[in-house]
C-alpha cells in the first residue's frame, strides 16, 4: 500500500512549515524593499516566526508519536524536545544579530536572516526524521547555510578564511558521512532506519560483521566533524573566531545540538542490534568514549595557550562536546535513562555559551581588541558586564549554583554508574585544567587595572536582552534543576527509537 | 574467463575512467585537469549503461559531463590563475597520505570481498524511470522538498557572496 504526502495529517509539521513560509515570504519581501530601507524588521519577522514555531512545538507535546511517509518525517518527544532547544538557540542568535550597530552587522542583512531561518530548518529536519535521505538533506541544508553565514562578511579576511576552511573540511566530512551511509544502504537495501535495524538483526547473527563496522567508522568520522570533537576539531577554532559572533553562537549551539540528535538517532536505531551481541560495549562505546576523552583533553589543554577570547571559547566548546558525548558513550552500560542528563547539559550549554560569546563580542567591538587582555579591569569599567561574564564562566567551569555544575554532575554520575572510572577521572581532571583558563578571564576582569585609554564598553539593548536570557537560564537551571529535570523525566524518550503507532497499523 | 562483448566494453570503459582520473591528478594545467575529469565522468556514464541503468547514464552525462565540467571550465576561464603552481605539500606528507589511503583501500577491499552481498539477480524492469519517479514523489517527497530549499539557499548564497556592492570602495 503506497501512501502519498496528502494521506497524512500535515498539521504535525507546523513548526517546519512556519519556518519555511517565513523564509520564503522574507525572500520576496526583501526583493520588493528599496535599497535604502532598514532591514532590521526582517530580523524581527524572523524572530516572530521562530517564536511561533516554538509555540507550535510546545502545543505538540503529549501527543503520541506520528510519522509521515516511512519515517521521512516523524514527530516524537525526542524530536520535539530538540526542536525546542534549536528554536531557542536560533531565537537567541537572531536577537543578538539585531544588536549590532549600523556598521558592525553583516552586510546583506535581509539575506542573512533568511539564511539563518533556512539553517534552522535544516537542523529541525535533522532531529525529526528517521530516514537517512531526509537526515542527510537536512544536514546539508544546515551546513550549506552555515558556510554562507560564516563568510557573509566579504570584507573581513578572517571571515573569508573561516568560510573556506569550513566549506572544504565540511565537504570532506559530508563525503565520509555519505560514504558510510552508502555502505549501510548497500548492506540493507533501505534508507529507513527501522528497516535497517530489522536487517541488522539478521546481519549480526552471521559471522561477517566487518561491513557494519566500516560503515560505522566512516560515519563516525563525519559525525565527529559535525559535533566538533577531537581529533576532527581542527576547523573549529578558526571558524568560530572568524565568523560574525551571532553565527558563532549559532554554530556552537544549534549546529552542535542538531548533530548530537542525529548521532543519537542513527546510532541508537540502526546499530542497536549490536547491543544484543555485546559488540556495542566492546566497540561502539569505546569508540565514543575515546572521542569524548580526546575532545576533553585536547580541547582543554589547547585552550590554555590561547590569547584570543573567541578562540579560547571555541576550544572550550570542543571540550564541552566531549562532556556531552559521555552519556551517549556509556549508554550500552547503563541504558536509556541518560537522555535527561544529556538534554539538561545541552540546555545549560545553550545559555552559558551564547552568553559568554555575546559578552566577548561586546568587548571586542567596543575595544577594537579581541584578545583576553581587552577584559582588563572590566569590573571597574563596566561592573554589570563583568558580573554577567563571571556567572557564565563559573557555569562553564562547573561551579555550584549554576547550570553548568548540575549538568556536569549528572554527566559524571552516568560515567561513574557505567563503571568507566577512567572516563570519570578524565572528566574531573580536564575540568580542573579548565579552571585555569576560565579564571584567566576573571583575573583580568577583577585583578587588573583598566587600561586608561580603553573606551567605555557600550552594550546595545538587544545584547542586554540576550545576556539577561542567558543569566536567567543559567541561574534558574542552577538553582532549581528539578524544574527542568522533572519535565525531562516525564518525556518518553524511548518513543524516539521505536516505530510510531501509525507506521505499525499500515 | 569468457571474453564477452560486455566484458570488453567494461574493460575499455574502466581503463578510460581510471586513466582520466590519473591524468586529472598529474596534469600541469588546470584546463587539462578539467577535461580529464570530464573524460572520467563520461566513461562512468558508459559503465552505468552497461549496468542496465540508462536513466542514470543520461543524468551522469547531463549533470557531470555537461553541467559540472562546463561550470569548471567557466570558473577557470573567468578567474585569474597561475600555471604550474608549486605544491605546498611536503614530500613526507605525500608519502604518509599515500600509505594512509592505501591502507584504507586495503581494508575496504578486504571487507567487500569477505562479505557475501549476493541477493539474486534483480529484474531491470523493476527499477525503471517509472519506479524512480514514484519513489521520489511519493516515498521521498519530504527530502525532495527540502532539497528544493537547499537549492534556494545555494542560489541566494551564491548571489550574496559574488555580488559587487554599489557603495563598495575597493
Amino acid at each position: 500500500m503506497e501512501h502519498t504526502l496528502l494521506d497524512f495529517n500535515l498539521r504535525v509539521m507546523a513548526p517546519e512549515l512556519i519556518i519555511v513560509s517565513a523564509a520564503a515570504l522574507l525572500v520576496i519581501l526583501e526583493l520588493l524593499l528599496k535599497e535604502s530601507t532598514s532591514r532590521n524588521w526582517i530580523g524581527w519577522l524572523g524572530l516572530l516566526a521562530v517564536i511561533a514555531a516554538g509555540v507550535s512545538v510546545g502545543m505538540e507535546f503529549g501527543h503520541p508519536p506520528y510519522q509521515i511517509l516511512n519515517d521521512s518525517y516523524r514527530v516524537d518527544s525526542f524530536s520535539l524536545a530538540f526542536k525546542a532547544l534549536l528554536l531557542g538557540g536560533g531565537g537567541l542568535t537572531i536577537l543578538f544579530s539585531l544588536a549590532g550597530g549600523k556598521n558592525e552587522q553583516p552586510k546583506p542583512k535581509g539575506e542573512y536572516y533568511i539564511l539563518l531561518l533556512a539553517a534552522l530548518l535544516g537542523g529541525m529536519m535533522m532531529v525529526s526524521s528517521a530516514d537517512l535521505l531526509a537526515l542527510y538533506v537536512g544536514l546539508e541544508l544546515l551546513s550549506l547555510s552555515s558556510y554562507i553565514l560564516v563568510g557573509i562578511n566579504k570584507r573581513d579576511r578572517h571571515s573569508n578564511e573561516a568560510a573556506w576552511k569550513y566549506v572544504v573540511l565540511g565537504g570532506v566530512s559530508s563525503a565520509f558521512l555519505l560514504y558510510g551511509m552508502s555502505f549501510l544502504y548497500g548492506l540493507t537495501g533501505a534508507t529507513n532506519l527501522f528497516a535497517i535495524q530489522g536487517k541488522m538483526v539478521e546481519m549480526v547473527a552471521t559471522q561477517d560483521q566487518a561491513y557494519i563496522y566500516v560503515s560505522l567508522f566512516l560515519m563516525m568520522v563525519g559525525f565527529g566533524f559535525k559535533i566538533a570533537t577531537a581529533p576532527f576539531h581542527t576547523w573549529t577554532p578558526d571558524v568560530y573566531q572568524g565568523s560574525p559572533t551571532p553565527v558563532t553562537i549559532f554554530l556552537a549551539v544549534v549546529s552542535k545540538a542538531a548533530a548530537f540528535a542525529l548521532v543519537a538517532r542513527v546510532l541508537l536505531i540502526a546499530y542497536l542490534p549490536l547491543v544484543s551481541t555485546g559488540a556495542w560495549n566492546e566497540i561502539v562505546s569505546w569508540l565514543l568514549m575515546i572521542l569524548a576523552a580526546c575532545s576533553m583533553i585536547i580541547g582543554n589543554t589547547a585552550a590554555l595557550r590561547q590569547t584570543n577570547a573567541k578562540r579560547l571559547l571555541a576550544y572550550s566548546s570542543i571540550a564541552q562536546a566531549g562532556y556531552v558525548l559521555v552519556p551517549l558513550s556509556t549508554l550500552g552500560f547503563v541504558g536509556f535513562d541518560l537522555f535527561p542528563s544529556l538534554f539538561y547539559y545541552l540546555c545549560a550549554y545553550l545559555f552559558m555559551t551564547a552568553g559568554a560569546f555575546a559578552v566577548a563580542d561586546c568587548i571586542a567591538k567596543s575595544c577594537k581588541n579581541d584578545q583576553i587582555s581587552a577584559f582588563a579591569g572590566l569590573s571597574r569599567r563596566s561592573p554589570w558586564l563583568a558580573g554577567v561574564m563571571t556567572i557564565f564562566l563559573i557555569s562553564l567551569a562547573g561551579f555550584p549554583v549554576t547550570a553548568g555544575f548540575f549538568g556536569k554532575f549528572y554527566l559524571l554520575t552516568s560515567a561513574v554508574g557505567s563503571n568507566q572510572a577512567w572516563l570519570a577521572a578524565a572528566m574531573i581532571l580536564t575540568t580542573i585544567v579548565s579552571y585555569y583558563y576560565y579564571f584567566e578571564f576573571i583575573r583580568q576582569m577583577y585583578f587588573r587595572a583598566p587600561d586608561l585609554a580603553a573606551p567605555r564598553v557600550s552594550v546595545s539593548w538587544a545584547a542586554w536582552a540576550v545576556l539577561a536570557i542567558g543569566v536567567t537560564g543559567t541561574l534558574a537551571l542552577g538553582l532549581f534543576p528539578d524544574l527542568l529535570l522533572h519535565e525531562l523525566g516525564k518525556i518518553d524518550w524511548h518513543s524516539a527509537f521505536a516505530q510510531a503507532q501509525n507506521a505499525i497499523r499500515q | 574467463m569468457n571474453l564477452s562483448g560486455e566484458f570488453i566494453a567494461f574493460f575499455v570503459l574502466s581503463v578510460m575512467a581510471i586513466g582520466g582520473a590519473v591524468f586529472m591528478i598529474n596534469m600541469q594545467r588546470v584546463m587539462h585537469m578539467a577535461l580529464a575529469l570530464a573524460f572520467t565522468f563520461f566513461s562512468i556514464a558508459g559503465i552505468y549503461l552497461l549496468l542496465n541503468a540508462p536513466f542514470l547514464a543520461v543524468i551522469q552525462v547531463l549533470i557531470y559531463t555537461g553541467a559540472i565540467s562546463i561550470l569548471m571550465l567557466f570558473g577557470i576561464m573567468l578567474t585569474k590563475h597561475r600555471y604550474e603552481e608549486k605544491s605546498a605539500v611536503a614530500r613526507w606528507q605525500g608519502v604518509i597520505g599515500f600509505i594512509g589511503v592505501a591502507c584504507f583501500l586495503g581494508v575496504l577491499m578486504w571487507t567487500i570481498y569477505r562479505t557475501p552481498l549476493l541477493s539474486g539477480q534483480g529484474n531491470p524492469k523493476d527499477f525503471g524511470i517509472h519506479q524512480l519517479g514514484a519513489a521520489v514523489f511519493k516515498e521521498y517527497a519530504i527530502p525532495f522538498e527540502v532539497a528544493s530549499i537547499l537549492l534556494l539557499v545555494a542560489l541566494v548564497g551564491a548571489v550574496i557572496l559574488a555580488k559587487r556592492e554599489e557603495n563598495e570602495c575597493s
